[in-house]
């Protein structure tokens, strides 16, 4: 179930789930997924809610493994052409390529400055200058900096539900991630909030990779250049946005676009 | 399929109104439960203030009996006297350090002389002692009258016997030679309960001391004469203190006396007019008027003391000249180095203690025997004052420092040691420990909790107390400051245990607030790719550092309320420990504040100065728990975000 267009992607897809399954101790949560994941590309996961659309996205930085006796019993994930669950593959270092936003916002309660320098921090960055860069980076790419360049120091708890949803972006993308997972990042957002980011993350694909959960429809539309369906664990569909939306080729994607279920 | 009728609906109008409901004394039964639980919230809230009501009403009195125990202080004159007496307590310090500087100087050259007489006595003793019984029956024997020459005969080789088998059996110390040792043998295998002489040996040995002794004492001639002069220059000087503090004495027992009874012919007085009965009225009246009793001429007896102070003063300035030449006198050379380092400290003791005392001199003349106590200078004497002195026969004192200091040591002691053991164990707990691990070790720790404190106290005594004085005897532990340590029971000793008892409740405290660390910090740092030791300490421990730090504070409420540990193990010494000595002041003695209530409490008469004094002191702990809670609650408030 490759994306039908593109057909000439000469560099290894960034991410590429191959024959995956995925389970919970003895319950099977993801049957045989196959999944390839372009380079500067938004891909979105959308799918009723339980179809395995957040497992599928935690699989991919192996957020899955702090969750007792959850593990891949199929297939491979390769992350830049690279099996992530080898041996030799250093956790720390994966997640470094690999940023994550979750559905909640989760600022650390430090200053805005500390909760974006703290992935360089952990990974031993002290040079001052160097995280001052980066943290300005950083802000700007999630049209934080702005806003509030001038209490950098203030607690991040302070700010706003949007602010601080586009503050974890911040802190996601100080490590210069190749791949940007976001876990419904705008659910428990307002509007306006939603669009900032929404709008945001047309900037982001220009730089990082983004697969992105979620269960609004029309926003996988309005920032994916490509979806994918799941069903109960299943890949149902993996195409193109447009395509997927204006002519799905299977009955099921047909029927829950239409609405037939959720 | 018939449909059944639709069912009967009642009347619009009666569906709206309050079916009748029994009612209970005219209150509704769920007003009444909800009352009832609210009464049974409230207990706790108004025996709380009933306690603090109490404490107050006993304590507060203190402060107007203190006031006036001060003045009779004053006004008997005992407050003249300590002015010259108080700084006089240092020559017995420094006397006695000069006569450790002799004793071990002197030794240098008689000690083996000594020991060799000593152990001959020693020894002689030992024989006498199990010979004792033959012994005793000779004398008998010999007393009676008329004698019986052939059963002392009996009697005499029965004692000879058993003295020789006793003289041999004895085990010679090596400084005796073999010659020495036969004589030995031999002396005691001979003694007889009517020699009035030693045998020959032991004089020998006695002489031989003398000799060693006279020599030393010439050859450290100016110490000695330095000690002795120093000694006998507070004679005079004290005799006039004597006396004239026996006379304050005197004249304050008189005016406590005259109090007492003066306060019972003013009761009888009220008793008599407000008794309706006639006979009854004027037999009091008359026991009042009997009671009556001359009041104390204050003024005349305290001339009597001031009118000495010029005497007084003549005295301190010969004493102070005195001793200040026996300080110049003193040599710079002593035996051994103890005792070189002692009379340098008596040295420089000296001219300091001098000083001292004809300041205090000086400030004879403005004493006032009439200047009253005000009530502050009462309030000072409580909270400021250095000695909690009781059933004293010259004046009761209720200072409150030296029991703060040994409560407030004896606290830091057990938080600096429970503090890192706790945290770091809830730490481990709740992020590094697998379940299997977490079942065993939470339950062991919040188990602590049920031990009895007396029985920690027995550990204390019985354990903990050896187990560090063997430590600190160690010879490669004395860099510690302290070290060897001279009492068993210590602020140190009570500390551990506190510590150990505090541990619990920190422990649970600390591993709620970690556990109360949101998930999604978790996932944060997780998912930027950090290890768990740095998730733990760059993200759940800051987190959670609120209600760690309020954990502690908990704990340290819990330690300073603390009283039979300390009551059975912290030494119960009464002074305010000796902060010069630095760190080492932990291994010294304290009592505190929670122990010397239980201690003394039971002891005193109701309504006494003492036992308003311990309602004090009661007070005092009270508000000092309050104030630790609350600052634990303002903690845990403050840095609490992710719950906002």
């Amino acid at each position: 179930m490759t994306p039908a267009t593109n057909p000439e992607s000469i560099p290894p897809p960034v991410v590429q789930v191959r024959d995956m399954d995925f389970c919970y101790g003895t319950s099977k949560a993801l049957f045989d997924i196959n999944l390839k994941v372009e380079y500067h590309r938004v891909t979105a996961l959308i799918g009723p809610s339980g179809c395995g659309k957040s497992t599928l996205l935690r699989c991919i930085n192996r957020m899955n493994d702090r969750v007792l006796s959850a593990r891949v019993t199929k297939g491979e994930v390769l992350v830049k052409g690279k099996n992530i669950h080898d041996a030799d593959v250093d956790l720390t270092q994966l997640r470094k390529q690999v940023g994550m936003v979750f559905q909640k916002s989760n600022p650390f309660p430090k200053s805005i400055y500390e909760n974006v320098a703290y992935g360089l921090r952990i990974h031993g960055e002290k040079n001052k200058s160097v995280l001052d860069e980066a943290v300005e980076r950083s802000l700007t790419h999630a049209a934080l900096w702005e806003e509030l360049k001038d209490r950098l120091n203030a607690n991040a708890l302070a700010l706003s539900g949007g602010q601080q949803q586009r503050l974890c972006i911040a802190r996601a993308i100080a490590t210069v991630p190749d791949v940007l997972l976001m876990d419904e990042p705008c659910s428990a957002l307002d509007p306006i909030s939603t669009l900032k980011i929404e709008e945001l993350m047309h900037q982001l694909a220009h730089e990082f990779t983004v697969v992105i959960v979620t269960h609004n429809m029309q926003q996988a539309v309005r920032v994916s250049d490509y979806t994918a369906f799941l069903h109960l664990g299943k890949l149902v569909e993996f195409a193109p946005t447009e395509e997927l939306f204006t002519n799905p080729r299977e009955k099921l994607t047909e029927a829950y676009l239409r609405g037939t279920f959720s | 399929m018939n449909s059944s009728p639709p069912p009967s609906r009642p009347p619009l109008r009666s569906v709206l109104l309050r079916s009748r409901k029994r009612t209970i004394l005219g209150f509704d039964p769920q007003t009444l439960i909800k009352y009832f639980f609210g009464s049974n919230a409230s207990v706790a809230i108004i025996v709380l203030v009933l306690i603090m009501v109490f404490l107050l009403r006993e304590g507060i009195d203190f402060l107007p009996t203190y006031q006036r125990e001060l003045q009779t202080y004053r006004r008997a004159g005992l407050e003249f006297c300590d002015i010259i007496d108080q700084p006089l307590q240092r020559n017995q310090a420094l006397s006695s350090s000069l006569r450790q500087a002799v004793s071990a100087s002197l030794e240098t050259l008689s000690k083996s002389a000594r020991d060799r007489r000593d152990a001959a006595f020693l020894l002689k003793r030992q024989v006498e002692d199990k010979t004792a019984r033959p012994r005793e029956s000779l004398t008998q024997a010999l007393e009676k009258t008329p004698p019986a020459p052939e059963q002392i005969e009996v009697m005499r080789r029965e004692l000879r016997e058993a003295s020789a088998n006793a003289a041999k059996a004895l085990s010679y110390p090596a400084f005796f030679n073999t010659a020495e040792r036969e004589q030995l043998q031999r002396e005691f295998a001979a003694l007889t309960p009517e020699a009035a002489d030693l045998p020959p040996l032991l004089q020998t040995l006695v002489a031989e001391f003398t000799a060693k002794d006279r020599e030393a004492r010439a050859k450290f001639a100016p110490l000695v004469q330095a000690q002795e002069e120093f000694e006998e220059a507070t004679e005079p000087l004290q005799e006039v203190v004597d006396q004239i503090k026996a006379k304050a004495l005197e004249t304050k027992e008189k005016a406590v006396e005259f109090a007492v009874l003066e306060t019972n012919r003013q009761r009888l007085l009220e008793a008599a007019a407000t008794e309706t009965d006639a006979k009854e009225k004027a037999s009091l009246t008359k026991e009042a008027a009997e009671s009556v009793s001359e009041a104390v001429n204050l003024e005349e007896s305290i001339k009597e003391i001031t009118g000495r102070t010029a005497e007084l003063r003549e005295q301190v300035e010969k004493y102070a000249v005195v001793i200040e030449k026996a300080a110049a006198v003193l040599p710079k050379d002593a035996g051994t180095g103890a005792a070189r380092s002692l009379v340098n400290e008596v040295r420089e003791g000296i001219p300091v203690h001098a000083r001292e005392m004809r300041a205090a001199a000086a400030t004879l003349d403005s004493w006032r025997w009439d200047k009253p106590v005000s009530i502050f200078s009462v309030i000072g004497a409580f909270f400021f004052g250095t000695q909690w002195i009781t059933n004293s026969s010259w004046q009761d004192f209720f200072g409150f420092v030296p029991l703060l200091a040994g409560s407030l040591v004896i606290a830091a002691i057990a938080i600096v040691i429970a503090t890192p053991v706790s945290v770091v164990a809830a730490i481990y707990t709740n992020q590094f420990a697998s379940e299997r691990e977490k079942e065993i070790i939470k339950p062991v720790i919040e188990f602590i909790q049920a031990i009895p404190s007396v029985v920690l106290g027995f550990i204390g005594i019985s354990l903990v107390g050896n187990l560090i004085k063997d430590v600190s005897e160690c010879s490669w532990l004395q860099w510690v400051p302290g070290f060897p340590i001279q009492e068993r029971l210590n602020m140190f000793n009570a500390g551990c245990l506190l510590a150990f008892m505090a541990v619990p409740t920190m422990f649970s405290l600390s591993e709620d607030a970690l556990n109360n660390v949101p998930r999604a910090y978790i996932d944060a740092s997780d998912a930027l790719g950090a290890t768990k030791l740095q998730t733990v300490f760059r993200v759940i421990v800051p987190a959670g550092i609120s209600g760690i730090l309020s954990a502690i504070l908990l704990g340290l409420g819990r330690v300073v309320g603390e009283t039979m540990v300390v009551l059975l193990v912290a030494g119960n010494r009464i002074a305010i420990p000796d902060f010069g000595s630095g760190l080492g002041v932990i291994f010294h003695p304290a009592h505190t504040l929670t122990g010397i209530i239980a201690q003394e409490l039971g002891e005193v008469s109701r309504g006494s100065s003492h036992w308003q004094a311990l309602f004090m002191v009661g007070i005092v702990l009270f508000a000092i728990s309050l104030l630790v809670n609350w600052c634990a609650r303002a903690v845990a408030r403050r840095f609490e975000p992710h719950k906002a």
